[in-house]
């Protein structure tokens, strides 16, 4: 695989504020790269050098070999960029708009209509051909700009929080086209800071807070680095010979067992939870001396953590370093 | 989908010309602008207006002075004339800018103008698509007034050679004025601060001026007047001042060039003798056209390095 998006040292200052620093990243060929941070973190600042909308104060970002500052007409033959906010023409048909973007992008006249027809098959919205713009819904315009953003078919996709402000299914779909157009070759950039998102579709992910990544690589790679524990879940057949509190002192007291607590926030009965330190072998041994000695186990399961974990973990993180305890 | 491709390769005037009338931002301009009814309804209620206007005129001039024919229709004919090209002139000094005031600044109200500077499209075509589009609209408007000013032709007192001479004044007005109003376009912030800017601008040369230079001569005169002597040189250089003024103003150059052509029988140079000397005189039109020329050329390379620049901010 090929890096795709370098970012070396990418600095912005404005005054005394630095929005992003010394920021290190690279992107291969074909990936989808969550970029997750709250807001101001300095995502769309990022996206906005890489897109040769903003010069950065320092370092370089190099899309497709292209240098942002040297060569940034480069740049913007091989991307499709779509902002967080984003206006349309209203008084345009739809084609008219893709047909002026496509125009924009040096397509010639004759090929357009054919491109305008499978751009508008792809993102759902060949039945608003002639339709105004005016007229769409919010998701439906969203569907279109990110349309507009592949009239000239480019190799990477830099999409600034491309979900937000639509409804539970416009998302939906919004994702499944991202999945779509991955499956296209595409190499897709976009950041959220919704996380349940990012982690359904991502390859990789990257965590900025306050301007500086805190965290990225692959999606797995990342939980199982900064999930040090896992979390059992085992669920108990309940019953006359069965003693839980009996149980829950024999578990404390195996190995690689940190902690056993009530499971969830309404405790269940004859249900625990275990903080486990060990890796799978442990689990499967663990497991057998609970059925060995007899304890009547109806599940045991481990809970799987999500992105969100992952980011609380990597942010309190820096958050501690920032404010060290006094 | 489709690939990129270029345009095929021409001769750098050639393809200068095709990017004109294939501009995409041109295209796009003029396509909503035309849409609909709202074009047609007002191009229809401006001639209506423009032959309002004209009527009254002539009623006026034909019950005043009495039935054209005589010299009273040289009158008539003056006037109609002077009444379209008022028109004229409002349009291509108010009108024209404001449209094209909020052409760029509207892009960033919109927030459609980070999606085009993201696309291939040029600065160089962008600010040449707004300017064609605006200018287009503008012309339209002239050239349908055209007709309605030939009228004068029929009652007497136009020449063909002070209607060619008005319309490239107006056009030459046009466009710079249209240039003018992008660049204050491409350097506010806003749609309302770009055409405040344009407005002031525009009033300024239109109405300021001419009342900064009325003053600067009535208190000149009033300074010579006291002491009781003349001096030539200053004589001349105050004539030469009055035409450079009247060159940066387009009812001035437009009033003065007629009495040139009227009264010296001279579209180019006259002479007159001041203090003893035998002074070249020029009408201002030419001057004018030059100034106007120079100064579209300075602003529409201002206005592509703002709209080209990568932010820094």
């Amino acid at each position: 695989m090929t890096a795709i998006i370098e970012l070396r040292g990418l600095t912005k200052r404005y005054g005394d504020l630095t929005a992003v620093e010394d920021l290190d990243l690279t992107i291969e060929a074909g990936g989808v790269f969550g970029f997750i941070g709250p807001n101001g973190a300095g995502k769309t600042t990022t996206m906005r050098m890489m897109t040769t909308l903003l010069r950065p104060t320092s370092g370089e970002a190099r899309i497709a070999g292209h240098s942002v500052i040297d060569d940034p007409q480069a740049v913007r033959r091989v991307i499709g960029y779509m902002p967080d906010f984003f206006g349309v023409y209203e008084d345009m048909k739809v084609w008219e708009y893709l047909d002026f973007f496509a125009a924009c992008y040096d397509i010639p006249a004759a090929t357009r209509p054919g491109m305008i027809d499978d751009l508008l098959s792809l993102v759902d919205l060949g039945h608003k051909r002639e339709a105004y713009v005016e007229t769409l819904s919010r998701g439906m315009k969203q569907r279109l700009c990110l349309a507009r953003t592949l009239t000239h078919d480019p190799g990477v996709l830099i999409l600034d929080e491309p979900a937000s402000g639509l409804d539970p299914r416009a998302r939906i779909e919004m994702r499944e086209l991202l999945r779509e157009l991955q499956q296209m070759g595409k190499t897709i950039f976009f950041s959220s800071h919704i996380l349940s998102e990012v982690a359904d579709i991502c390859t990789s992910i990257g965590v900025i807070e306050n301007g500086r990544l805190v965290a990225s690589g692959n999606v797995a790679e990342m939980m199982s680095r900064l999930r040090a524990h896992r979390l059992i879940t085992v669920r108990f057949m309940p019953g006359d010979a069965f003693d839980l509190t009996e149980a829950e002192v024999w578990l404390r007291d195996q190995p690689d067992v940190l902690s056993v607590t009530a499971a969830g926030d309404t405790p269940l009965p004859d249900t625990v939870q275990l903080d486990f330190g060990g890796d799978d072998a442990g689990m499967s041994a663990l497991l057998a001396r609970m059925v060995g000695r007899g304890l009547p186990v109806v599940s045991f399961s481990e809970e799987r953590g999500d992105l969100e974990d992952v980011f609380m973990l990597v942010t309190h993180g820096l958050a501690d370093e920032n404010h060290p305890a006094t | 989908m489709a690939e990129i491709t270029t345009l095929n390769p021409t001769t750098p005037g050639r393809k200068r010309l095709a990017s004109l009338f294939n501009n995409p931002m041109a295209m796009k301009e003029l396509r909503s602008r035309m849409r609909g009814r709202r074009a047609f309804a007002l191009l229809s209620l401006y001639l209506l207006a423009l032959g309002g206007v004209i009527t009254l005129v002539y009623l006026t001039y034909t019950t005043s002075v009495g039935m054209p024919g005589s010299t009273a229709g040289y009158t008539a004919g003056k006037g109609l004339f002077a009444a379209v090209l008022s028109v004229q002139v409002v349009l291509v000094t108010f009108v024209g800018p404001i449209l094209t005031a909020g052409a760029i600044s509207g892009e960033r109200d919109r927030q459609t103008f980070d999606l085009l500077r993201t696309t291939l499209l040029s600065a160089d075509s962008l600010v040449l698509g707004k300017l064609v589009s605006a200018l287009s609209y503008i012309f339209l408007l002239v050239l349908v007034s055209i007709p309605l000013q030939s009228i004068a032709f029929l009652v007497g007192g136009l020449s063909l050679v002070e209607l060619a001479l008005s319309q490239l004044l107006i056009l030459v007005t046009a466009v710079t004025y249209a240039i003018y109003g992008l660049w204050c376009s491409a350097t506010m912030r806003s749609t309302l601060a770009a055409t405040v800017a344009t407005l002031a601008g525009t009033l300024f040369i239109t109405f300021g001026l001419p009342i900064l230079a009325f003053m600067g001569a009535f208190v000149l005169g009033t300074t010579w007047g006291m002491s009781g002597s003349t001096n030539p040189i200053l004589e001349i250089i105050m004539i030469y001042a009055g035409l450079v003024a009247a060159a940066v103003n387009l009812p001035a150059t437009l009033i003065v060039s007629e009495v040139f052509l009227l009264d010296r029988n001279t579209l180019f140079f006259t002479s007159q003798y001041v203090g003893g000397q035998n002074v070249v005189l020029f009408s201002p039109w030419l001057l004018f056209i030059i100034l106007h020329v120079l100064v579209a050329v300075f602003f529409y390379r201002r206005t592509v390095r703002r709209v080209r620049r990568i932010n820094d901010v």
